[in-house]
């Protein structure tokens, strides 16, 4: 699903967040006054980022299905998809990591990136017969070639307990690239990453946004992500601080008064 | 003592609880729900069996449905009542979890066991329905019992062939998905509520022809005979053999009612001697029980055996 | 006036439900899971008394206290050896174990007690009547005694230090520990009091109905319809749900078959967890 001729061929907004808003036990974790609003055009990289308990991961909740929006609606591609589930969500293309990384335990990584893609083999009337065998080379050679791009070839056989967190986080990208996404949501994908794998991640990111994925990322790393980018969101409690070029919220006094409290520019 | 009797016996209920601890491995292991009703099931199966092949009431007979269909015909329909039961239970229940839908299940199966002994015109009360059809007779030099114990053998293997056959698909594969990180699973495609319906109500169809089968062995659909304990020891046998490996399963299905049988078919020389022995072996039973959930022997073992590789 | 006569038995069973699951309700809310063990706790009781009082000759009362003591001992010695080492697992796994404990104790009660119906040493109930309803003085002592005990209860619960570590506990572990709350001491507080409780519901069975070895799991359906209704709530919500259940159960014998009672405690259950998992008290999630 990815677009031909990259970022510029198409503009248009793909994703985008009107008023939408959540409320925990009492708690307004994303909304405030208004509700949260922002959008996201089609093959762009966007970045995500403020302090601690600003209502990021939240806000990608309510885009991927995992939580509904109180308010508002969630359109992408112009389809309303506030109350759609989590897999229709990603059935539809946009794929998410998260905050803490996720995996099958009992799959060996290869597995894991393999149990990433919808296979005709995992719905019951395939499942009795015997032709999702054809379709098990492919996928599996497509796995490999993922694991490939992300580093983690040498593991394949590994389990998922063997790990170290970085490379958690490079599964979690692998089994969600294995879908050909055309929207990735990724949640803090540096954290616990070292320096040598983060280069490797940050061009796997860049070779994406040139393929035409629409990336929207959430960092704590200010240095790794505004390198990247060429917007940038800044939330703080919940709601829109400021939003534009890397450039200018870098300077923005507001954004770094806002991160002072938090003490966590990179 | 007569062995060859009680082998017979063993052979026979433990491939017939043996599909039915089966099909709860499929729903736990692989589905990730637990089910504490799952005698309903059974019971069910049973029931229609009787139903459908009991000729229609006559005279003093209090039950007000009768059919008269051949044994086979009545076996088909006792799946298909068992995936229809699980499909009205299950349709509000699912969306619970843990000891929600265990405690669910459980006030479901509860439920129809009150059904039962009160609807005298479907069940018959407490004395049940007796006389239920054994369609098998002596094959040639081969005694009926024997027949009767290869068939119970053979609904236990094809069970087998068909569950492994499913589980070891990509369906398979996105049941453990779902069963290890279920948001994770979701996020990448696969939609695990409509799963575990489908997982639910395909497991709950071999519970029916088990059901039917048991119905067969012991001539009668009785209330009495289908009590949470029942579904308390297939339970117990599902953690004996190790939940995760189904050949396990059904050696501690076997293994379990190896036990069970053999206390009861002890010559006990009074009846208070019976009971006691009887009572030991619930105790035992028991205390293996929780000894297994705590120590998880094979759990480990397969971890153990997994990292050697 | 049928219809009031029920309602007035129906108090009568609630309170005895009030009594039987206060016990469950506090293990499920401080210990986290469903005990179903708590059933079979009442069997302890009821035969325990039973033996001492027509077997041995004991006063009621004296087998009464002594029951329930024993009952509490019992209940507690089960935590320490079978719950206690696997806290760390899933609520799901501990009410598995359960079910073992109770077919445990279920089997050594056969083993004991066998078959056949067994009696208290008490002599015959009195009734009572006025505005022509009718009581019989055994519902009144479960009446009497359940209030009672609410009212200790909450005065325990309220005013001493056990009762406000038990309470904190309830609500949060981790923060009750770091307020000084010794964990393991209260933990063992709760499961004395529970199996206690417990104890009391086991000799109210004994006086109230016919002991057979069966008739304390039947119990566990409506101590689970009446824990569940209440949620994870408070002693109110307990006491509210059981007077609910206890009612719901009797007056349906007006439209429904009395073989019937049971299932109403489950239709309860079914209702409440399908359409508020919370039940009555709301507020925190399933």
């Amino acid at each position: 699903m990815t677009l031909p001729g990259g970022a510029n061929a198409l503009n248009g907004v793909l994703l985008e967040a009107r008023h939408i808003s959540k409320r925990f036990s009492g708690l307004q974790a994303v909304g405030g006054a208004n509700g949260l609003s922002f959008s996201v055009d089609r093959g762009a990289f966007v970045g995500l980022i403020g302090p601690n308990g600003a209502g990021k991961s939240t806000t990608f909740d309510l885009m991927s299905g995992v939580q509904t929006s109180d308010t508002g609606s969630v359109l992408f591609n112009g389809h309303d998809i506030t109350r759609s589930s989590t897999d229709t969500i990603a059935e539809k293309g946009i794929g998410r990591t998260f905050q803490t990384p996720r995996a099958f335990e009992s799959l060996t990584v290869l597995q894991n990136v393999v149990a990433g893609a919808t296979s005709p083999g995992e719905s019951l009337r395939w499942a009795f017969g015997r032709s999702w065998r054809s379709h098990e080379t492919a996928t599996v050679e497509a796995a490999e070639a993922i694991l490939r791009r992300v580093g983690l070839h040498e593991r394949a056989a590994a389990r998922v307990g063997d790990l170290s967190g970085g490379e958690l986080r490079m599964l979690e990208v692998a089994r969600q690239l294995v879908r050909d996404p055309t929207v990735l949501l990724l949640d803090e994908p540096t954290a616990g990453v070292h320096p040598g794998l983060q280069e490797r991640l940050a061009q796997l990111l860049q070779d994406l946004h040139r393929d035409g994925v629409t990336l929207v990322v959430v960092e704590h790393n200010l240095h790794f992500l505004l390198a990247l980018a060429d917007h940038v969101l800044v939330l703080a409690d919940g709601e829109l601080l400021a939003q534009g070029p890397p450039a200018d919220i870098r300077a923005d006094p507001v954004v770094i008064a806002a991160y002072l409290g938090d003490g966590d520019v990179a | 003592m007569n062995w060859p009797q009680l082998l017979v016996t063993v052979l026979t209920l433990g491939s017939i609880f043996g599909v039915v601890t089966l099909s709860l491995n499929l729903q736990y292991a692989r589905g990730g729900m637990i089910n504490f009703g799952i005698v309903a099931y059974f019971a069910v199966g049973a029931y229609t069996y009787a139903i459908f092949t009991q000729p229609p009431p006559q005279g003093l007979d209090q039950y007000k449905f009768g059919f008269g269909w051949p044994w086979w015909a009545a076996v088909i329909v006792a799946g298909l009542a068992a995936l229809v039961f699980a499909a009205v239970t299950g349709w509000p229940t699912l969306r619970l979890r843990g000891e929600y839908l265990a405690l669910t299940t459980f006030a479901f199966a509860e439920v129809f066991h009150s059904v039962l002994l009160n609807e005298r015109r479907i069940g018959n009360g407490t004395v049940g329905l007796a006389r239920v059809e054994r369609p098998f007779g002596d094959w040639g030099p081969i005694e009926e019992k024997y027949v009767f114990a290869g068939a119970a053998a053979l609904l236990l293997v094809a069970t087998l062939v068909v569950f492994r056959r499913l589980l070891v698909s990509p369906y398979g594969r996105a049941l453990d998905a779902i069963r290890d990180d279920e948001t994770a699973a979701m996020a990448a495609g696969k939609p695990a509520q409509q799963m575990r319906r489908q997982v639910f109500l395909i497991s709950a169809v071999p519970v029916g022809f088990a059901g039917a089968v048991y119905a067969m062995f012991t001539t009668l659909a009785q209330p009495s005979l289908f009590t949470a304990e029942v579904t308390f020891i297939v339970w117990i046998a599902l953690v004996l053999g190790g939940e995760r490996s189904v050949y396990g399963v059904v050696l501690g299905t076997l293994g379990l009612v190896f036990f069970e049988e053999i206390v009861r078919a002890w010559p006990f020389e009074t009846v208070r001697s019976a009971q006691i022995a009887a009572a030991v072996e619930h105790v035992v039973t028991g205390l293996v029980f929780i000894a297994v959930l705590r120590y998880q022997p094979f759990q480990a073992a397969a971890t153990r055996l997994r990292a050697s590789r | 006036m049928l219809l009031l006569q029920f309602f007035v038995s129906g108090v009568a069973t609630g309170c005895f439900l009030i009594l039987a699951t206060i016990g469950f309700s506090l293990t499920r809310r401080v210990e986290g899971f469903l005990n179903i063990a708590h059933a079979e706790l009442l069997g302890v009781s009821a035969f325990t008394t039973w033996w001492l009082n027509s077997h041995h000759g004991w006063h009621v009362l004296a087998a009464a206290v002594a029951a329930i003591a024993f009952t509490a001992l019992v209940g507690l010695g089960i935590a320490r050896v079978v719950y206690d080492p696997i806290r760390h697992r899933e609520p799901a796994v501990l009410l598995i174990t359960s079910t073992g404990v109770a077919f445990v104790i279920g089997g050594a009660l056969h083993g004991l007690i066998g078959t056949g119906i067994r009696t208290l040493d008490i002599g015959l109930a009195q009734r009572y009547e006025a505005f022509g309803l009718r009581v019989t003085s055994h519902q009144l002592i479960v009446v009497g005694l359940a209030a009672a005990v609410s009212v200790s209860l909450a005065v325990f619960l309220n005013r001493t230090r056990t009762g406000l570590a038990i309470r904190a506990m309830a609500v949060n572990p981790e923060l009750a520990a770091s307020r000084g709350v010794n964990l393991s001491a209260t933990s063992r507080a709760t499961w004395l009091l529970s199996s206690g409780l417990a104890g009391l519901a086991g000799v109210m069975l004994a006086m109230l109905a016919t002991l057979t070895t069966d008739l304390a799991f039947a119990q566990i359906l409506q101590i689970l319809a009446v824990a569940i209704l209440a949620g994870l709530g408070s002693l109110y919500a307990v006491i509210l749900s059981g007077l609910l259940v206890g009612v719901a159960m009797d007056v349906s014998a007006y439209w429904i078959p009395a073989g019937y009672r049971p299932l109403v405690a489950f239709a309860v259950v079914i209702v409440v967890l399908l359409f508020r998992p919370a039940g009555l008290a709301g507020t925190r999630s399933a």
